[in-house]
């Protein structure tokens, strides 16, 4: 980039030359949105780790603790369960999102008439809110009246019949079923997008050497795949381990007895019925931590494989 | 791809592709698919379709008749609905909330976006490290502190403090967005406004930002789609009923009157509907939108 036309005799100093080429722009465009990160962002991220180093109800004066928060957490046999079944969660939702978006998504590529119908009727739960959907789905697992029992008895299943909200046991699996229902179209509308930039001639030339329709999935149409599943995968597996608050929240609220449990919902009632602030704030920074892990994790795989997305 | 790639294959030749030849079992083939589909529909529309019947339904016929369309339209459940989960008020924060931290979101990330793309200064390439990373830490981890700042900022119960919150948690990604918007426009539009004496906030606003509007578009889509929806930042910042905005609304609805049914369904299609109608009159930009930045080429 040149310098602007119209400015004086750049001076020597660096600042001059900060000044009179683009930095002082640049400064003034970004200056906003720096404040803005740095007010909610930053500032939180930081003083979200002092806070977990110290002892404060959120009123008083706090007092200085060190680790102290983070070794309770290590034995808070509540927090482990939340994590195991955070951790359940993920891995659930984002399997069961990745091979039944994949599989939508073929069908979809074959349906040669009503493809953007059926597209958009199994994007439409997308784009209702966390809150709708898992009301709607408290109505769906109502043991008396729900349309899934009622379901059950319809075909003669009626042995099947759950409470599946209620049971300890089966809660946060009915929990994962809504979160996938949820979001399923977002990801299969994702790899339709991607199936459909694999080149026919692939597939002719597969075909030619005898390869069946199995074949060719192997062969060709998953490999080609392959950054597309990395894409859903980070889309998946970011949002599983933080955006599981509100469904919980609205179906079971972490029970029967924690059963449901994840990392948010504790953190959120450790904080706001217990006054842990800084309790909670340790939570946060050891979900942080894990997600992070996690999104480094894959990311270092993505380049290893020369995914390049 | 195993060995299956000949070479002395002529690629391309064959250019009616295998999805337009149909013999007989390529016909059950598309049977088995559309009847899969018909699964997937009823799967995702009918429950939407069950709140939409339930919610005209009297009480007595929620009971009798589960399944069907109701036999009389109650319309009076929705006005029901509306005056007592406070629909009005909801309705008018929500709007409110969203409609200030979307304008926030652009007005602050596109200037940013530009800098990023198109000026050399010091410090660039920190900033932009800072932007990705960042989109690595989920809002969510740091509720706590984020509720105390704030809590001292005296932005607590305040519609216009939580549209700040949520245009900073949309910014990163946001200005990455706009940032590979910026860096595909050509060099010689920008060059020739600049001899013409244009200002770059000028060059900004008159040259640029027409042509990144499909960008823009594609932020405002997450960003509706997340703070419209969102229900957790609201439930943290948000505490007095007064100025909560209609997720909560509904939550709050549902636990104090769980047992007014048809209400409460009417509510549901109150605050479901108009996003769905909005989503299937626009679904091509929408999902085109959603799918750009996923997926290349």
């Amino acid at each position: 980039m040149s310098t602007r036309p119209q400015e004086t005799a750049p001076s020597a100093s660096r600042f001059g030359r900060f000044v009179s080429g683009d930095g002082a722009v640049a400064f003034v465009m970004i200056l906003p949105a720096a404040i803005l990160f740095c007010l909610f962002y930053l500032w939180p991220f930081v003083n979200g780790f002092w806070l977990s180093l110290h002892n404060w109800d959120g009123f008083s004066d706090p007092t200085w603790a060190g680790f102290s928060n983070y070794q309770r957490l290590a034995h808070d046999r509540i927090f482990l369960g939340a994590l195991r079944n955070n951790l359940i969660f993920v891995v659930a939702v984002v399997v069961l999102k990745n091979v039944l978006g994949l599989g939508l998504a073929l069908l979809l590529d074959r349906a040669l008439v009503g493809r953007t119908f059926f597209r958009a009727a199994a994007f439409i739960p997308v784009t209702m809110s966390f809150v709708a959907v898992g009301l709607l789905w408290s109505w769906i697992y109502n043991p008396v009246f729900g349309l899934l029992n009622g379901a059950l008895d319809l075909f003669g299943l009626g042995a099947l019949k759950q409470s599946w909200l209620g049971d300890a046991n089966i809660a946060l699996y009915s929990i994962i079923v809504v979160d996938v229902w949820k979001w399923l179209g977002f990801h299969a509308v994702i790899y339709l997008a991607g199936l459909q930039t694999i080149p026919s001639e692939l597939y002719e030339s597969a075909k030619m050497d005898g390869a069946g329709p199995v074949q060719r999935f192997w062969h060709v149409t998953l490999p080609m795949m392959m950054p597309i599943v990395f894409i859903n995968t980070i889309l998946g597996l970011s949002g599983a381990f933080v955006r599981n608050f509100d469904i919980v929240y609205v179906l079971t609220k972490g029970g029967p007895n924690h059963a449901t449990e994840v990392v948010l919902t504790y953190m959120m009632s450790k904080a706001f019925q217990d006054g842990a602030m800084s309790y909670a704030a340790a939570i946060g920074y050891v979900l942080f931590l894990i997600v992070g892990l996690a999104s480094v994790g894959l990311l270092a795989l993505m380049r290893r494989q020369k995914l390049d997305v | 791809m195993s060995g299956s790639a000949n070479p002395s294959l002529p690629l391309g030749n064959g250019m009616a592709s295998h999805r337009h030849r149909l013999g007989a079992r390529g016909v059950l083939e598309l049977v088995g698919i559309y009847a899969a589909l018909v699964l997937v529909l009823l799967e995702t529309i009918y429950p939407l379709l069950w709140v939409l019947f339930g919610s005209l339904k009297t009480k007595q016929e929620m009971l009798s008749n589960i399944w069907g369309p109701p036999s009389s339209l109650v319309f009076q459940n929705y006005v029901d609905a509306w005056r007592i989960a406070g629909m009005g008020s909801r309705i008018v924060s929500s709007v409110f909330v969203t409609g200030s931290a979307l304008i926030i979101l652009v007005a602050v990330a596109t200037p940013c976006a530009y800098a990023l793309a198109r000026l050399r200064f010091p410090g660039r390439g920190l900033v932009l490290a800072v932007a990705v990373a960042a989109m690595l830490v989920p809002p969510q981890v740091m509720a706590i502190p984020l509720f105390m700042v704030a809590r001292d900022l005296g932005l607590i119960n305040n519609r216009l403090g939580i549209a700040f919150v949520y245009a900073a948690t949309s910014l990163p990604l946001s200005v990455f967005i706009l940032r590979s918007f910026f860096v595909t426009l050509p060099a010689d539009l920008e060059d020739a406004a600049r001899v013409d004496g244009a200002s770059r906030l000028a060059i900004l606003i008159h040259i640029m930002l027409p042509l990144i509007r499909p960008g823009v578009a594609l932020i405002l889509i997450f960003g509706f789609i997340e703070i419209w929806n969102d229900f957790f930042l609201a439930f943290l910042l948000l505490r007095d009923p007064s100025v909560q905005t209609i997720p909560l609304g509904l939550v709050s609805f549902f636990q104090q009157y769980d047992s007014l049914w048809t209400l409460y369904f009417a509510a549901l299609t109150i605050t479901t509907l108009p996003v769905i109608v909005v989503f299937i009159a626009m679904q091509r930009q929408f999902i085109a939108g959603l799918t750009a930045g996923a997926v290349k080429g």
